[in-house]
C-alpha cells in the first residue's frame, strides 16, 4: 500500500525535477552572475605575460606619482608664466595621473566582465575626455596664463 | 552465558532469536521499498553543466564591504580615491569647459567671478579644495612609501595614517591662510 503511494508521488515529482534542470540550463547568462560560460573543466584564461602591461606599467605609474611631488613643489615657488615648460610638464603629468586614476575606477567598478556594454563605453568616453582635456590644457597654457598662475590668482582673488 | 550477561547483551540476543530475520532488518526493508519506487532518468554527460548551473543559482552572494567595521586602513584608501577623483574631475571639467567656451572660462572671467564672492564662500571654497589636495598629496606619499616596502605593518599603517590626518589638518589651515 505504502509502496504504491511512494511510487506515484515519485513518478509525479521526477519529471518536474528534470524540467527544472532543463529550465536552469535555458536561463540566460548574466554577466557577473552565478552562471559561468563553459564547463567546470575549462581552465581559467590568463592574459599573456607582458612587461609593458605589468612591471613597466606599474613602475611608470609610481614614477609619475613621485614626479608630481617636485613638480607641485616647484609650482608653489615659481610662476607658471615665467616657466611655461614646467607648467606644461605639470599639466600633462596631472592629466596622465588623473587618467590612470579614472581608468582604475572603471576597471574596478565597471569591469567588462560584469558590464560588457557600459564598461567599454566608459573606457572610451574617458579616453576621449582625456584627449579633449589635453587639448584644453594646451590651449589654456598657450593662449591664457597657464594652470599654475590660474590657481595662484584664484587663490588670492 | 556469563559473558553475554556481563556485556548486557542478553535482551538483544533474545530479541534476535524470537523475531523473523527479514522484518527485523530495517535496512533490508528500506532498500526493498526504495528499489521498487525510484525511477532513474538517463542524462547525457553534457547535462552536468546544467545541473551545476542550477546549483550555482542557489548559491548565496558573498558579503559586501558594508559588513566590515570602518577602519583607518581602508577608509584612508577609499578617501585617497575619492579626493583624487574629485580633484581630477575639477581639472577635467575646467579644461573641457575652456576648450568648449574659451571666452567664458578664460582666466580673467574666472578670477573676476571668484573675486566677486563673499569672504565666507571664498574660505569655504579654499577649504573644500585644500583639504582633498593636502590629503591626496600626503596619502600619496604614504602609498609610495608602501610601494617601497616601508611601514608594511599594522602599526606602520596606523602611525602613517594618523600622521597623514594630522598633516592634512595643518596643511589645510596653512593653505587657507595663503
Amino acid at each position: 500500500m505504502s509502496t504504491t503511494i511512494l511510487r506515484t508521488t515519485l513518478a509525479r515529482r521526477l519529471p518536474a525535477a528534470a524540467h527544472k534542470v532543463r529550465h536552469a540550463a535555458s536561463s540566460a547568462y548574466v554577466p557577473g552572475g552565478p552562471i559561468y560560460k563553459g564547463t567546470v573543466n575549462d581552465p581559467t584564461t590568463f592574459p599573456p605575460p607582458s612587461r609593458s602591461h605589468g612591471s613597466y606599467h606599474w613602475a611608470f605609474e609610481r614614477l609619475l606619482s613621485a614626479g608630481l611631488v617636485p613638480l607641485t613643489a616647484a609650482a608653489f615657488v615659481t610662476s607658471g608664466t615665467n616657466y611655461p615648460i614646467l607648467d606644461g610638464i605639470l599639466g600633462v603629468s596631472l592629466v596622465m595621473h588623473s587618467h590612470i586614476g579614472f581608468d582604475s575606477m572603471i576597471v574596478d567598478y565597471l569591469h567588462p566582465r560584469k558590464f560588457p556594454l557600459i564598461g567599454p563605453i566608459m573606457t572610451w568616453t574617458l579616453r576621449t575626455a582625456t584627449v579633449g582635456v589635453l587639448v584644453g590644457v594646451y590651449q589654456f597654457n598657450t593662449n591664457d596664463i597657464g594652470l599654475t598662475e590660474l590657481i595662484a590668482r584664484v587663490w588670492t582673488a | 552465558m556469563m559473558s553475554t550477561r556481563a556485556l548486557g547483551l542478553g535482551s538483544s540476543l533474545r530479541k534476535v532469536a524470537l523475531t523473523p530475520s527479514l522484518a527485523r532488518n530495517r535496512l533490508v526493508v528500506r532498500n526493498t521499498v526504495a528499489r521498487r519506487s525510484i525511477q532513474t532518468e538517463s542524462l547525457p554527460p553534457s547535462s552536468a553543466v546544467e545541473i551545476l548551473n542550477k546549483q550555482r543559482l542557489n548559491r548565496p552572494s558573498s558579503p559586501h564591504f558594508t559588513i566590515y567595521q570602518p577602519q583607518l586602513t581602508w577608509l584612508g584608501s577609499i578617501a585617497n580615491r575619492a579626493t583624487g577623483g574629485a580633484l581630477s574631475a575639477l581639472l577635467y571639467g575646467f579644461s573641457i569647459a575652456y576648450l568648449v567656451a574659451p571666452g567664458t572660462f578664460d582666466s580673467t572671467h574666472v578670477v573676476e567671478f571668484v573675486a566677486g564672492m563673499p569672504d565666507a564662500i571664498k574660505y569655504a571654497g579654499k577649504a573644500i579644495l585644500a583639504a582633498p589636495f593636502a590629503f591626496h598629496s600626503l596619502n600619496g606619499l604614504r602609498h609610495l612609501a608602501w610601494d617601497m616596502n616601508k611601514f608594511m605593518t599594522v602599526k606602520g599603517a596606523y602611525a602613517t595614517g594618523y600622521a597623514v590626518l594630522a598633516g592634512t589638518a595643518v596643511s589645510t589651515v596653512a593653505l587657507m591662510l595663503m
